[in-house]
């Protein structure tokens, strides 16, 4: 981007009495806010289409006043002398132009912003303290910065439809709503859903969807995200809590390997919304729904709080030491070839690692991880529904894509080649090994957060955290390195995955101690040639990027291929499989 | 609601339907939705949840694209209406010709129980309890010369008895006859002859005895000689003559028609498209009235010049929804003309395809804004656009260069090309040249049009010779002289008048109102407009508050609601009037209103803003003595905090004093802990 910014012609630009230089293309309303001339606006939106409806973004133009030669004249400063156009113009739908001038807090338009902070609240509700939007409502900001406090307007207000449910996901207040078709346009331009309108005219204007339809799109929360008021509200989040108390934790999404960047809003370590950080590398302003909404497991009343080891045939409760020492044990009774390690594109590049390291120290072939596919979208959500099998595929090596091993691991398991079996954060439901040959197994360890069918049969049980529990790294899709913040702590007794695995490698014996994401994150970067001269502080709060995606393994497009053919293997096997009683 | 729809469509029906998306092109089927909507309406009787999802289906569209367009176009109907539908108008000329009685006597007759009219909301249609009728009101149907006027099914009735409104219902039940006089109803005597003080050029034959619509008959009448001239004319010639015919634009704003057009590139890649505005609609103003129902070929004639000049392939009249007659008239003439290859391919044997169509607005004033009237012909709601960037010329109709004209001043091409544009340019005055139609309505004996040498006739020979006066015993209060959006002007008024002599100096004169010449520079220097011709005249009997709130109704209900200004401000400078003629009016109204207007105009999409202000602005500051007489109770106590912002961040404004009600307060204060 950066590059192309340079190679556009510069123009010349006084706002607000000082010149600026802009490239070319550059919308006026842009313009003013890198000069320091924040000019409100609600209908604008940079990523969507400029309609020109609210007028909020008035200011005073002007252009170089021409001398008889046609060209510009020259004022005492040697810069030229703009005439003022008399009428305001709006900023967000023009272009700067060489020699422009911008006023952007004259008289006049403060007298414009005025005037149309009042015709925007004279028919909406001045309820403010009970309105969900109430803190991050920008017709409250811009009241404080733009408008008066004392109404004019003693007439009754339009009465408009409340509690109108648009879908399964966002419910609208029409009465609160400015009518700045942000959301109309996102359906239109964005999700490409043609599902909302205005209805009735005038002052009577109603925003809804046609009765026979919903917005149920999987973008449908961007919507209230862009709504600068508190007319379309997330039904999920809607009176759950203010938002001033909210505590907000730059991270990403973890539900496939787009990796939306992410604000996740909690109090007292309950995560309340995930709402879409902006990235142009990654997700633009937006994310989808299945995505923001994709962090009630955490919640989940059957989280693995406490590690558990088997004891005379009995999973019990035991302190971390404990466990681990007991895993470590357990798992050096058995040769490499009798291991095997079940890792999880879900996994950050630091767990990974220290997967690696105790399959290295512990001479194990055979580990992978769980390829994880879904249904895709042209917009964001992608088919790999795993937020790191880049970051897996250039950790665990890339003699072979992940996923290419499974069936060998099943097999071999089955076979009873295999004696230890190791799985971390993924189910065994996806290998299609019974449960019952599990039971099977002298050592059967568990990392994971929630329990399912095969933790029963562990022989360890270590409890460990959910994506927004940790810090750690992540590759996208597209090969973009990004962070993942701790926004909660991790209930019970349950602990860094990244910790576990540190611990558990030091039990076995092999390696030397790191003792903070960092630290592992520069063993990274010292051994994986992609991550080399990062750091994790380098990475900051967009990424970056790491492989280009011509630089992905050749292998991509065949690994797709091996991929669909696991799937479809390990369906067959599922259906294959006796339905259990 | 399901997908589905069990409704059958008559397989002639969907033939005129399929012949109506025939008219826009392939990859812009949304046009068609209003075409298809009329025919519904037509058919069906109104516009029911099917439609809007059969109609939908049939555009490829989603059914909100059309629930959005019947719920802005109030000429379609989501409630069935009785077996005859009377609409009456509600806007100025007629209301003050007794519109309102006769919406109540009707109601009465009719036993129709009518809700109160909304505060600006367009109010649903009324059904009787038989079922027979049913009543609307409806905003300036343009032919206030002859009101109150309403419509009985697509009938104009004028001059309606207010108090005899069963005449009018039998009149109606038995108006199946086939349309005469261009489907005017002829209550209203034929203005023939024109006045001595005419000049009739583009109404030459409106009134005229023996003349008709047919081709036959304008061919008689040297009918088309001017596009065969034209065609064999350059198209930068035609565009030059136009240029220096000084012709401006006769829809409103005055616009060099010929630097307009000058716009056009003839060489540009993308189709170029003509549309005539024929949505009049301002109130007032019924010039294009005349033309359409009675010229339609000298119409048309001008649009197939002006297509050649821009290298037009397509043009579209857009004609408003009321105009049903209109409307056919037009498509006749339309179909007449292909007959005589004045129209379709290779024109007169040029080398020149040309086609019209006729496209129908639904009810929106709006839409006479052109790029109002272009989202509408996309089959949008009728939403001006922001220009930059859309000029029309660069990005028109589908993002193709498109010039709007009006009516009549796609007329005047025809007749510039007959005289030729120097001679064209000797009409009139300099800089305001040629003839232009004035529509006459309010407190004048003898209301209707009357066509001029633009500033040949001062106001008062206007009002006092030409309209005959005002009624006995009257005297003149004020003058609306452009629309009902033109600034008012009050009648003890002194008016100073810059005039440019043919030396090229200028003059200032000093005028009473009666003295104005009747042109565009002249109303613009009496601080109003000539705007689209349309001189209302109040008498001193008027209550200006009444006026001012009528306006303020119409705009209110014609704003289209896109941006800020306009829609929440027409509806509060509405509310507002509304207030003070029920006597709550407080004594800062004046001053509310006129801020108010101030905060519309200037800051709008389009020029509607302005459009609505300026009533309120003129009528506060000209007759302030009757807005405060209306405007005498105390202000109510406002709403608090009365701090502003600013105030707040100050330190020594907040309240430091201990509240009796809050004894923690002056703990927490001293502290400085709170």
């Amino acid at each position: 981007m950066a590059e192309q910014v340079s190679s556009s012609p510069m123009f010349n630009v006084q706002i607000d009495g000082v010149w600026h230089q802009f490239p070319k293309g550059t919308r006026v309303i842009e313009a003013c806010e890198q000069a320091g001339s924040y000019v409100p606006r609600y209908c604008y939106h940079k990523k969507l289409s400029s309609p020109g409806n609210c007028r909020m973004c008035l200011i005073e133009m002007g252009f170089p006043k021409l001398g008889p030669d046609r060209k510009p004249e020259l004022g005492a400063d040697g810069k030229p002398i703009i005439n003022w156009m008399p009428r305001p113009q709006i900023s967000c739908a023009q272009d700067v132009a060489d020699g422009m001038g911008v006023r952007t807090n004259s008289p006049l338009v403060k007298e414009c912003q005025r005037g149309v902070m009042e015709f925007l609240l004279i028919n909406h509700p001045l309820d403010c303290p009970i309105c969900d939007q109430a803190g991050e409502c920008q017709l409250q900001e811009f009241s404080v910065d733009f408008g008066t406090s004392q109404s004019r307007f003693f007439e009754n207000k339009v009465k408009k439809p409340k509690n109108v449910v648009l879908g399964p996901r966002v419910t609208l207040d029409d009465e609160r709503c400015i009518l700045c078709s942000r959301c109309i346009r996102f359906c239109q331009e964005i999700a490409h859903d043609d599902v909302l309108g205005f209805v009735d005219r005038g002052s009577y204007t109603v925003l809804t969807a046609h009765p026979g339809k919903r917005l149920e799109n999987n973008y449908s929360l961007n919507t209230v995200d862009i709504c600068p008021v508190g007319a379309l509200t997330s039904t999920d989040f809607r009176f759950k809590m203010r938002v001033w108390f909210l505590k907000e934790t730059k991270s990403i999404c973890t539900s496939c390997a787009t990796g939306c960047n992410t604000i996740i809003g909690t109090r007292e370590d309950v995560i309340y919304r995930q709402t879409p950080r902006e990235n142009d590398h990654v997700n633009s302003c937006w994310m989808c729904d299945y995505g923001r909404l994709n962090f009630k497991f955490l919640e989940a009343e059957n989280r693995l709080l406490e590690p558990q080891i088997r004891s005379e045939g009995k999973l019990v409760p035991a302190d971390w030491p404990t466990a681990i020492t007991q895993a470590a044990l357990e798992l050096k009774q058995f040769s490499g070839p009798e291991i095997a390690i079940i890792a999880s594109g879900r996994m950050t590049n630091e767990e990974l690692w220290l997967t690696s390291q105790v399959a290295n120290s512990l001479g194990v072939q055979l580990i992978d991880v769980v390829p994880r596919r879904g249904p895709g979208d042209d917009i964001l959500l992608s088919k790999d529904r795993n937020p790191n099998t880049n970051g897996a595929r250039l950790i665990l090596g890339s003699a072979s894509e992940p996923g290419a091993k499974l069936m060998g691991i099943a097999d071999a398991v089955k076979s009873g080649q295999i004696k230890a079996l190791v799985i971390l954060k993924e189910n065994t439901m996806h290998l299609g090994i019974p449960v019952e040959q599990l039971a099977q197994l002298p050592v059967f360890i568990v990392m994971n957060i929630l329990p399912n069918d095969a933790t029963e049969k562990a022989t360890v049980v270590f409890p460990a955290c959910g994506f927004a529990e940790k810090r750690g790294s992540m590759v996208n899709g597209k090969g973009r390195l990004q962070r993942l913040n701790r926004a909660v702590r991790p209930p019970g007794n349950a602990r860094d995955d990244w910790e576990i695995l540190r611990d558990l490698l030091q039990a076995i014996g092999g390696g030397d101690s790191v003792s903070s994401v960092d630290d592992v994150f520069r063993r990274i970067s010292e051994t994986v040639p992609q991550f080399d001269g990062l750091t994790f502080a380098k990475i900051g709060e967009l990424g970056v990027h790491i492989l280009q995606m011509d630089e992905l393994p050749p292998t991509h497009p065949v690994d797709e291929e091996a991929i669909e053919q696991a799937i479809a293997v390990q369906a067959a096997r599922r259906a294959a499989r006796p339905a259990r009683s | 609601m399901t997908a589905s729809t069990n409704i059958s469509v008559p397989a002639e029906l969907g033939q005129k339907m399929d012949e109506a998306i025939g008219r826009y092109p392939s990859e812009h089927r949304k046009s068609a939705a209003m075409p298809l909507l009329h025919l519904w309406q037509e058919h069906f009787g109104f516009i029911s949840d099917e439609a809007v999802l059969w109609i939908a289906n049939k555009l490829g569209l989603q059914p909100i694209n059309i629930l959005e367009l019947v719920t802005f176009y109030p000429m379609f109907r989501q409630e069935p209406p009785g077996k005859t539908h009377i609409r009456v108008c509600r806007t100025l000329s007629c209301a003050m010709a007794g519109s309102f009685k006769l919406m109540e006597n009707l109601c009465a007759r009719l036993g129709i129980q009518r809700p109160s009219d909304g505060e600006g909301m367009h109010n649903p249609i009324s059904v009787s309890a038989d079922g027979n009728y049913s009543v609307e009101f409806v905003e300036c149907l343009a032919s206030c010369h002859t009101g109150p006027v309403c419509m009985i099914g697509e009938q104009l009735h004028e001059k309606v008895d207010p108090h005899s409104a069963t005449d009018l219902i039998k009149e109606g039940r038995s108006s199946g006859r086939p349309a005469t006089n261009g489907g005017l109803e002829t209550a209203a005597p034929r203005q023939w002859p024109p006045h001595s003080l005419e000049h009739r050029l583009i109404y030459k034959n409106v009134g005229r005895p023996g003349w008709t619509t047919d081709i036959d008959c304008y061919l008689r009448d040297g009918g088309y000689e001017q596009l065969k001239q034209a065609l064999t004319l350059s198209r930068s010639e035609i565009v030059n003559k136009v240029k220096n015919s000084g012709l401006r634009g006769r829809g409103g704003a005055g616009f060099s028609c010929g630097l307009k057009w000058s716009f056009i590139k003839p060489d540009d890649k993308r189709p170029i498209y003509l549309i005539c505005n024929a949505d009049e609609s301002e109130p007032g103003t019924f010039k294009d009235r005349y033309i359409i129902h009675e010229d339609p070929h000298q119409l048309l004639e001008g649009i197939l010049i002006s297509c050649y000049a821009l290298n037009a392939r397509t043009a579209y009249i857009y004609i408003r929804g009321e105009f049903p007659e209109g409307a056919k008239i037009l498509a006749r003439a339309i179909e007449e003309a292909r007959e005589h290859n004045f129209l379709g391919k290779n024109i007169l044997g040029s080398g020149f395809d040309g086609e019209v169509y006729v496209h129908r607005g639904a009810g929106a004033y709006i839409c006479g804004e052109e790029t109002g009237l272009i989202e509408s012909l996309e089959g949008k709601r009728g939403y001006p656009r922001i220009k930059p960037p859309y000029f029309p010329a660069a990005l028109g109709l589908y993002m193709c260069p498109t010039i709007v004209n009006n009516v009549e001043t796609l007329c005047h091409v025809k007749h510039i090309i007959a005289m030729g544009g120097a001679d064209y340019a000797k009409l009139g005055r300099p800089n305001n040249t040629g003839t232009r139609i004035l529509c006459v309505s309010g407190d004048v004996q003898r209301p209707g049009y009357f066509e001029i040498e633009v500033g040949a006739v001062t106001m008062g020979q206007l009002i006092y010779e030409m309209a005959g006066g005002l009624k006995p015993g009257r005297k003149l209060k004020a003058v609306i002289p452009g629309g009902s959006s033109a600034k008012v002007l009050r009648a003890d008024e002194r008016f100073k008048i810059k005039e440019k002599q043919p030396d090229g100096s200028v003059v200032e004169r000093e005028m009473s109102i009666d003295e104005i010449p009747m042109d565009f520079d002249s109303l613009t220097a009496a601080g109003s407009m000539a705007g689209s011709g349309g001189v209302i005249v109040l008498d001193d009997s008027r209550d200006m508050v009444w006026v001012l709130n009528n306006i303020n109704k119409f705009y209110a209900h014609e704003s289209c609601g896109q941006c800020t200004p306009c829609r929440e401000g027409s509806l509060w400078m509405q509310k507002i009037t509304d207030r003070m003629l029920r006597g709550g009016g407080v004594v800062e109204d004046p001053k509310t209103l006129k801020t108010v207007g101030d905060n519309i105009a200037g800051r709008t999409i389009c020029a509607f803003g302005e459009a609505c202000a300026w009533p309120t602005q003129s009528f506060v500051e000209k007759f302030p003595e009757e807005f405060a007489a209306r405007a005498q109770k105390p202000l109510p106590p406002p709403l608090p905090p009365e701090y502003t912002p600013e105030e707040l961040i100050e330190e020594e404004l907040i309240p430091t004093l201990p509240m009796a009600h809050d004894p923690g307060w002056e703990k927490a204060g001293a502290k400085g802990t709170i």
